[in-house]
């Protein structure tokens, strides 16, 4: 018997509504008391039919539109209009600086892929890169700069600013430059430059979502500020104390890369976790340890203590506490990190000095540093320096800050003490922000000089020591934003474009750094055409381990229940909070789209007497918060959890986002915005930001308010009535354990009966026939292939009130499988399920008007023109990944529009659609190969969700070609095909996951 | 009024409209189908002259169509390859030279209405030199060949395998000013693909798809 495998507690527990709500096509919303009111009344509906009724009339009088063609008047030499062309960039949206490629089509960019090429990101991109095209066409963007919070223009603040300026300067005052980690090496030189050109200058770096304990503990141990660079690709044993490496954790697409390479069959990296709340990590790892976040700091001492017992050195504690995990699952990490000296790394993602002095111990203690962890090239991903921010503060608060330049930060949002900030900011008689949009900072800014969009700009990055790229525009700048460096070059006196800086800065500080060009056009035309260069990285000051101080030995904090402050995977510390697509993106653990909420642990909900959706509040101190529960298996019993960068100013746009109808319910309440702002519960303990709180107190408020939560929307679940046949759950996902696999690359493998068939095969598939396979093992459910997907197929948004009555339009979900591993703890696996183009395919055969037919290449065709939608296709599909077009979805804002992909059609209202393994790219790279005259070539077709994953778990191609990727993994053992059983013969393989564990399974 | 006279009044009022309506119906097209169409175009580029008589090749104004989707509208900077020396007729030129060397004086320049009209999107002055003046200006044209919609197709596979212009285009260099000569439904298109899978395309074999994906996605 194979083991349980649920989607949510409801679905495990047979909850009596939520089997009935099976069996139901439309949803019943709950009418909420939280003051949210339908749109549209009576009247203003049948207003609007007439009108519609009118409308529709007369439009069809009009004759067929005169279509136009303008062609340029000097073609630009490669350019040809309709063919589409890739630019090498860098990824602007977070900052760990992955490379991209960018999709031009007739001059505007309109998808990001990841860089193949590039040394850290290899070619993935995540699920927050693939939606950053979007920001850029945001018509909520600043277009001109801001003055005194009215739009005024550049030589007008220019002027202003000059002049406050040069009084600084006369009068010997002080200036600040306070801005996010930027990898953008002219942009600090040019910051260093500026600032240096004053009395008292200073450059001051932080980051939302803190790693400054790391640099901070590194200071102490190697006498250097920087952050490592961790190497997973080279570690077979991993510990990770509550860093979430995979999903949000500084360079989560590199560490995925390194990560995936690790876990290639037959040999398995072994990753333990050891972590609070469920995590996309936790989710992965082969043991898993749920551990208060207060009680971390004593597992590591511990694990201090045992290794240098275990060297023969002198304790490093000598009383401890009790461990709080067991001793046998200490004993167990301990033999295994002993055995992998030099190939094992312990990470740890509390922002705690104390906690991060432990690790670089316990890292050194097994040899990880050069092995690893190299510290010679550091990250330069995270460089914020909590302390120096807080310094800040206290100095603007006591007037000794005469100029603040914000860039890339918005403190006022993000710190717990904004209204401090928000005060302090009062005090600086000139405050100058880069933001793009008026944000909580920004609006307090005297001048907003809005910065352009990645794409925009000429800018590079030095993610990691060595490793360069260069970001190129894509298209001309949409409004009148400037650069940050050309903003400077103009306060400086001497205006110069955004290009010659960075080719100057080039030309003195990077060339010279590389030996390999002679020339520095040909360096500089082969960098920008790569994207990436690799350099000789500046000599770090770093010095031998040394362990001088000892920690204060860390006590298990008796607090009775802990609030968790964590990032989600799409909207990380809010900056993305504009974005449609990360807000409708199904959070990878809870499923939940356009909001945050309270994670309870089954168990504390129990205690409290807490459903799904009750409104709960959360306090601590003199801060509160109301949010709706989500009950979260495999959370902390005395942690509860909340995600920041919700609540952000601004977000009530989205009240009208998706279909506007009769029962609709807008996303946001009236003047509400999308979820809550959780900052105010971080705190600074006067050496970094900490993002939980012990002592927090929960109430409930006896208010309901349901989440949009799409983890039982399209469950391939037996019906009600078809159960009593066959009560078995239908095994999904299958699994095996890597001794069990070593045996027998077989195991897991349940027996499903493939019925014989009578007929000779339907289709003969003579040429191609393009199937998938995809890597259970590897896929960590990271969401990039839902927004990839989104982009390349023009996927609409349908707000949060659509995705609550189970309609929301991906073609690619994520589905999310839990098991119980007793004791509150579960096993995840992640499924990627899209259409599987069946051989037999159950839709075709039920579409009263051919608008779904095979074809030739084993795809299940959907023909929109023919479409009448009848939606028999969808309930005969039995994997549930056909989406209705219930409304025609919203294409009003012309300037996002220009994000659509012109080689997909937008489908209308009454359409049924699904995923078509990219049937675009198909064609396209056809195409391509007969005007070169071959045929087409392994990997030249690779689907949008193949291309971006980060772990290149999605392998696609012509299984009729024996030596291509996807046919060679259809004769690995690992392989299965969901609901084989169903004789439905499946495109999409899955590969079975294996986990590095002893056990054998019952 | 009863039921009888009603109904007589509808069928009278039906049968004037077919009547009505009938001269027209020789025109009557499926949404989508703009067979015959023949739009006057804001310069009046003679394809007869250029394609005809002058046998310039189809692809050296419209490039993309190997390379591209789309066989694309030459940019006006083409037609300057030719028009930078070619102002007018060569008979307008005989002429003007002949009238010239009667009246002993040095021929003018003569440019025809529409040249000039290249001349003018472009900002040109009489010497060719960009003219700061004046704003340059696209030229306009009206699409002529409008596929239906929710369809793709691709130039670049069908010119790439040999697939003659006329073929869907008609003959192109006989006209004056183009018009649609098929009238590019899904039958032409798949009919041709049939026929072409069966008996080869310029003797050799080919397999034209008749997947809908192969032009609907």
């Amino acid at each position: 018997m194979s083991k349980h495998y649920w989607k949510s507690l409801a679905e495990r527990d047979r909850d009596p509504a939520y089997v009935k709500s099976l069996a139901d096509e439309f949803i019943e919303v709950p009418q909420l008391n939280d003051g949210d009111k339908s749109g549209v009344s009576r009247r203003s509906f049948l207003r609007a039919a007439g009108f519609a009724a009118a409308g529709g009339a007369f439009a069809s009088c009009s004759p067929a539109p005169l279509k136009k063609a303008i062609p340029y008047l000097v073609q630009p030499e490669e350019i040809t209009p309709g063919r589409a062309y890739w630019y090498a960039s860098a990824c602007g949206a977070c900052t760990a600086g992955c490379g991209i490629l960018t999709k031009n089509r007739d001059g505007r960019p309109i998808k990001l892929e990841g860089n193949p090429s590039h040394p850290l990101s290899k070619g993935g991109l995540c699920a927050v890169g693939q939606a950053a095209v979007l920001e850029l066409y945001d018509s909520q963007r600043l277009k001109n700069p801001v003055s005194g919070g009215k739009e005024s223009s550049w030589p007008v603040v220019d002027d202003a600013i000059r002049g406050q300026l040069e009084r600084i300067k006369g009068s010997g005052g002080s200036v600040r430059f306070l801005t996010g980690s930027t990898g953008s090496l002219t942009a600090r030189q040019l910051i260093a430059a500026f600032t240096a050109s004053f009395a008292d200058g200073k450059h001051v770096l932080y980051d939302a979502l803190s790693a400054s304990a790391i640099l901070d503990a590194h200071e102490a141990t190697h006498g250097a500020r920087v952050l490592p660079r961790y190497l997973f690709d080279r570690a077979d044993v991993i510990v990770s104390f509550d860093a979430d490496f995979l999903g949000t954790w500084i360079s989560p697409v590199e560490y995925t890369a390194g990560y995936a390479a690790k876990r290639a069959l037959p040999a398995l990296s072994h990753h333990t976790q050891i972590e609070s709340c469920l995590s996309l990590t936790g989710s992965k790892a082969d043991k898993r340890l749920r551990v208060a976040p207060s009680e971390i700091g004593l597992v590591l001492a511990h694990l201090a203590n045992r290794l240098t017992e275990h060297d023969g050195l002198q304790a490093l504690f000598t009383s401890l506490p009790p461990c709080p995990i067991d001793t046998a699952d200490l004993n167990q990490i301990i033999d295994r990190l002993l055995s992998s000296r030099g190939k094992s790394l312990v990470v740890c993602g509390l922002n705690d000095v104390d906690a991060q002095y432990l690790i670089n111990l316990i890292n050194h203690a097994l040899g990880n540093y050069g092995a690893t962890i190299d510290v010679q090239h550091p990250s330069y991903q995270k460089q914020g320096n909590d302390k120096e921010l807080y310094a800040l503060i206290a100095q603007m608060e006591s007037g000794k800050v005469d100029a603040l330049f914000i860039h890339g930060v918005n403190p006022v949002y993000d710190l717990p003490d904004g209204a401090r900030f928000a005060a302090a900011l009062k005090k600086v008689g000139l405050v100058i922000s880069f933001a793009e949009r008026a944000d909580e900072t920004a609006s307090l800014a005297h001048y907003i000089c809005p910065d352009h969009h990645f794409l925009e700009s000429w800018s590079d990055a030095e993610p990691v020591a060595g490793i360069l790229t260069i970001t190129q525009p894509a298209i001309r700048p949409l409004g009148a934003t400037r650069s940050l460096a050309v903003c400077i070059s103009a306060w400086m006196g001497f205006s110069r474009s955004d290009y010659e800086l960075l080719r100057d800065a080039w030309r003195s500080s990077v060339f010279p750094r590389q030996t390999r060009e002679t020339s520095y056009d040909a360096f500089w035309d082969k960098t920008v055409h790569d994207g990436h260069a690799a350099v000789d990285a500046v000599a770090v000051p770093v010095q031998a381990f040394r362990a001088e101080s000892t920690p204060a030995v860390p006590t298990a904090k008796s607090a009775n229940l802990a609030l968790v402050l964590y990032p989600k995977v799409g909207l990380l510390d809010g900056r993305h909070a504009h974005n449609p697509w990360l807000q409708e993106l199904p959070d990878p653990i809870s499923k939940v789209t356009w909001d945050n909420y309270v994670n309870v642990s089954p168990a504390l909900a129990q205690r409290l007497a807490v459903s799904d959706g009750d409104v709960l509040q959360v306090a601590a101190e003199s801060v509160t918060i109301e949010l709706p529960a989500h009950i979260q298996p495999g959370q902390h019993d005395s942690v509860i959890s909340i995600a920041l960068g919700y609540g952000r100013k601004g977000t009530d746009r989205f009240a009208k986002v998706g279909p506007q109808w009769l029962e609709g319910r807008p996303t946001v309440t009236d003047g509400g915005l999308v979820g809550k702002n959780a900052a105010p519960f971080r705190s600074f303990d006067g050496r970094s930001l900490q993002d939980w709180k012990p002592g927090v107190t929960v109430t409930k408020t006896g208010r309901r308010s349901e989440l949009a939560a799409t983890q039982t929307h399209h469950s391939l679940s037996v019906p009600e009535r078809m159960r009593a046949a066959n009560p078995e759950p239908r095994p999904m996902v299958q699994e095996a354990t890597l001794a069990a696999y070593l045996k027998n690359p077989a195991a897991g493998a349940v027996h499903t009966e493939e019925s014989a068939t009578l007929w000779p095969g339907d289709h003969k598939y003579t040429g191609a026939r393009w199937g998938m396979a995809i890597d259970l093992s590897a896929c960590t459910g990271c969401g990039a292939c839902v927004v990839g997907c989104q982009a390349e197929n023009n996927v609409p948004v349908v707000g949060k009130d659509e995705v609550r009555r189970r309609r929301e339009m991906h073609w690619i979900r994520i589905d999310r499988y839990y098991a119980d591993r007793g004791e509150g703890d579960v096993d995840v696996v992640f499924q990627p399920m899209m259409c599987q183009q069946c051989g037999n395919a159950p839709c075709e055969t039920v579409c009263p008007v051919l608008a779904t037919v095979h074809s030739s290449e084993g795809l299940n065709q959907q023909v929109y023109n023919r479409c009448v939608g009848t939606r028999y296709c969808a309930n005969n599909c039995p994997y549930k990944v056909r989406r209705f077009n219930w409304f025609d979805y919203p294409h009003e804002d012309r300037l996002q529009n220009m994000v659509l992909n012109p080689d997909v059609t937008i489908r209308s209202r009454g359409i049924m659609e699904k995923c078509t393994f990219c049937v675009q790219r198909i064609q396209e790279a056809k195409a391509e190969a007969k005007r070169e005259g071959r045929t087409v070539k392994d990997g030249d077709v690779q689907p949008a969700c193949a291309q971006s994953c980060p772990a290149k778990a999605i392998v696609f191609g012509n299984v009729n070609d024996p030596q291509s990727a996807v046919s060679r993994l259809k004769s690995d053992p690992r392989r299965y095909r969901v609901l084989a059983e169903l004789n439905v013969d499946p495109s999409v393989g899955y590969m079975r996951v294996i986990r590095n564990r002893e056990e054998e399974k019952e | 009024m009863n039921t009888r006279t009603i109904t007589n009044l509808l069928l009278v009022g039906i049968a004037l409209s077919i009547l009505a309506l009938l001269p027209k119906l020789s025109g009557f097209h499926l949404p989508g189908n703009q067979q015959d169409y023949q739009p006057a175009q804001p310069i009046a580029f003679s394809h007869r002259l250029h394609a005809g008589e002058l046998s310039v090749q189809c692809l050296y104004c419209h490039s993309g169509a190997e390379r591209s989707r789309h066989a694309g509208i030459p940019s006006t900077s083409v037609c300057m390859n030719c028009h930078r020396f070619v102002t007018t007729t060569f008979g307008a030129v005989r002429a003007e030279d002949e009238l010239a060397q009667k009246e002993k004086r040095d021929p003018r320049r003569i440019v025809s209405p529409e040249i000039q009209k290249i001349y003018d999107a472009m900002a040109l002055d009489a010497s060719m030199n960009p003219d700061r003046s004046k704003s340059i200006k696209p030229v306009s044209w009206t699409r002529i060949h409008n596929l239906p919609d929710f369809v793709y197709f691709d130039h670049r596979r069908h010119v790439n395998v040999g697939v003659e212009c006329q073929r869907c285009h008609g003959p192109v260099e006989t006209m004056e000013r183009v018009t649609q000569v098929t009238d590019l439904s899904m039958g032409f298109c798949v009919n041709c693909h049939r026929d072409a899978t069966k008996n080869g395309l310029n003797g050799k074999t080919v397999s034209a798809s008749i997947d809908c994906a192969g032009c609907h996605y």
